[in-house]
């Protein structure tokens, strides 16, 4: 048997073991390590499982990870979400739809202390939901916005899978982090108008809230001005060059760290909270990240991505077509897979491809989180929805992602202007410091 | 019979919850032990006197990454914080599922007893030949060591779960 079916084989065998309920890190260590067994020699492959393990657990890159994690979790165990929902609700509250709008304009803020999706979806779904649900708003509306607008947790920087994508490529973490601003703010404009539009058509989707005073607003500022100090200081710090991304995510932390104790938010019980809730998902990524590490190797030996890269490379088709073909790839992908196993697992193999295309990784970096953030929205493995179904717990699953479906409407929309003017994720990097 | 497996499940969860705070405290040093750095690093670039980078910062942090994820994983494992696919499985008449389950969990528990193996014989190997970071000249070893101490409460934890499916295969 060729290199190459062995690794074909290799794939057929991993989906199987993820489809049987394997946890998916687990699940790529293995294959990996039996696939290089297979391909080189069992010696070698036993003793890259040790030595993979050892050298990605002790990279200073990697550490980055856990930084941010850190931070979004001390954010949201300081009550940063709830002010933040409360800034959005002077805002925009007394408006048709207007909680709806306020939600995703606080995940939007929150997502700029927090990488993760379903971090994000689940702080704000906290706060949001019994809300919207005391103005009577349509519960498919309320848990589809937060649902999906939990998943700008990864465009609007920080971003675990910016991060991810970031090492894997060997591009630099900064300017993907900086390259998701632009986007996540139209991403965000975007959902508000699906808002507004379903508003229009079914006036009884959303009442109107309560007005709120001059006052109520200025004392809402709060809660926006203390995440854009940590923002600023978090993203302007990796945008003048100031930090490493460790050091941004650790001065992030603790920047969160000093807002909670000031506000007296922060208890001890809150703080022990937020560092058990760190460990879990850093556990979680960083072994789904070891996994395709090793996985990845089986895959170069196999040849595959350079076979691929070769074969795409050859193939009568303008480059945006096949770019076409890649993203319905990953959209279909993502429906069955979890996110992160499904970067980790398909960057490598798609990478080369992309490169010999001549597309801008940065801007495929934007392009990816786009369609993970569809990924997590969409049935039967859209994790945000199960997030936002264990917050509303008496919202049928069906009722939530039908609720969805407007949201993914606009991502898509911002797929294809993204595209179009793919300026609009290579703009700002262009102008990093470094 | 049942009373040996929960004694051993509440040995390995509270020994997992144990190693768990190991990782903790891990979290907790890489934190101050960066944000300390970048004091020491901005001050001294100021000229402020007394301040200056931590030496051999980042080793220690990178090596901290170890601890961070290596002393953490039984216990995710235990609260079941490692992301499966479970929707194909959740469709299945139970007791297909608790054969599916069982054969999962053996898996897992080979890859970790294979890793558990290979790390201690890699720590060995870079014992006996002195391997050391580069500016604090700190042993490789112990970290390895610690990848494959490590590996024994995950392989309790899924060794647990593997014989728990059987059984609710075999009772149906």
């Amino acid at each position: 048997m060729s290199p190459v079916t062995i690794g074909l084989i290799g794939i057929g065998v991993l989906v199987v073991t993820f489809l049987i309920g394997m946890p998916v890190g687990f699940a790529m260590a293995l294959v990996g390590t039996a696939g290089f067994c297979l391909l080189v020699a069992p010696d070698a492959g036993l003793s890259l499982l040790a030595r993979d393990f050892f050298s990605n657990l002790s990279a200073y890159s990697l550490t980055v990870i856990p930084m941010f994690i850190f931070m979004g979790s001390i954010a949201y165990a300081s009550g940063m979400s709830r002010r933040l929902y409360a800034a959005g609700y002077t805002i925009f509250g007394q408006m048709r739809g207007g909680l709806a709008m306020a939600t995703i304009a606080a995940c939007a803020g929150f997502a700029a202390m927090c990488g993760s999706t379903n971090a994000t979806a689940a702080a704000m779904g906290r706060v949001a939901l019994p809300e919207m649900k005391r103005y009577n708003y349509d519960d498919s509306l309320a848990t589809g916005c937060v649902a999906a607008a939990g998943s700008l947790g990864i465009l609007i920087p920080p971003s675990t899978i910016f991060i991810i994508y970031g090492i894997m490529t060997e591009q630099s973490i900064g300017k993907l982090f900086i390259a998701g601003v632009l986007p996540g703010v139209l991403l965000a404009g975007l959902f508000i108008i699906v808002v507004v539009i379903l508003c229009k058509r079914n006036p009884n989707l959303a009442p109107g809230g309560l007005a709120t005073t001059f006052k109520q607003k200025l004392a809402g500022l709060a809660g926006v001005i203390e995440m854009l100090i940590l923002f600023g200081l978090v993203i302007g710090g990796l945008f003048l060059g100031w930090f490493s991304p460790t050091q941004a995510g650790a001065a992030g932390a603790f920047g969160a760290l000093l807002i909670g104790l000031a506000r007296r938010q922060l208890t001890w019980k809150s703080f022990l909270f937020a560092v058990k809730d760190t460990l879990r998902i850093t556990c979680m990524v960083m072994i789904i990240v070891t996994g395709a590490i090793i996985f990845g190797h089986f895959m170069a030996v196999a040849r595959l991505p350079l076979v691929l890269s070769e074969w795409v490379g050859g193939l009568p088709l303008p480059p945006m077509a096949i770019m076409g073909v890649i993203v319905l790839l990953y959209l279909v992908g993502g429906c069955f897979m979890d996110a992160l196993a499904l970067i980790t697992l398909t960057v490598p193999i798609i990478y080369p491809v992309v490169l010999v295309l001549g597309f801008d990784p940065i801007w495929f970096g934007v392009i990816i989180v786009l369609v993970t953030e569809m990924g997590v929205i969409t049935p039967p493995v859209g994790l945000n929805v199960y997030v936002i179904k264990g917050v509303a717990e008496d919202v049928p699953l069906e009722t939530i992602f039908k609720g969805v479906l407007p949201f993914l409407a606009a991502l898509l929309v911002a797929v294809g202007i993204l595209m179009v003017f793919p300026q609009i994720a290579t703009f700002l990097p262009g102008l990093a410091l470094y | 019979m049942s009373g040996k497996i929960e004694r051993l499940e509440r040995f390995v969860d509270s020994f997992s919850k144990w190693l768990n705070w190991v990782a903790g405290v891990g979290l907790l040093a890489m934190l101050g032990l960066t944000i300390a750095d970048i004091f020491g690093i901005k001050l001294a670039q100021a000229g402020v006197p007394f301040f200056r980078p931590i030496p051999g910062g980042i080793e220690v942090v990178a090596f901290l990454g170890v601890v961070v994820t290596t002393f953490a994983v039984a216990y995710t494992q235990v609260l079941r914080g490692h992301i499966r696919v479970e929707f194909v499985v959740m469709r299945l008449p139970p007791r297909v599922q608790s054969v599916i389950t069982a054969f999962i969990w053996l898996l897992s528990f080979i890859l970790f007893a294979l890793l558990a193996w290979q790390s201690f014989e890699y720590g060995l190997s870079l014992q006996a030949k002195g391997t050391v970071s580069m500016t604090q000249r700190i042993p490789f070893y112990p970290f390895v060591h610690a990848i494959a101490f490590c590996c024994i409460p995950i392989c309790l934890a899924l060794a647990l779960e593997c014989f728990k499916s059987v059984r609710k295969a075999v009772r149906g």
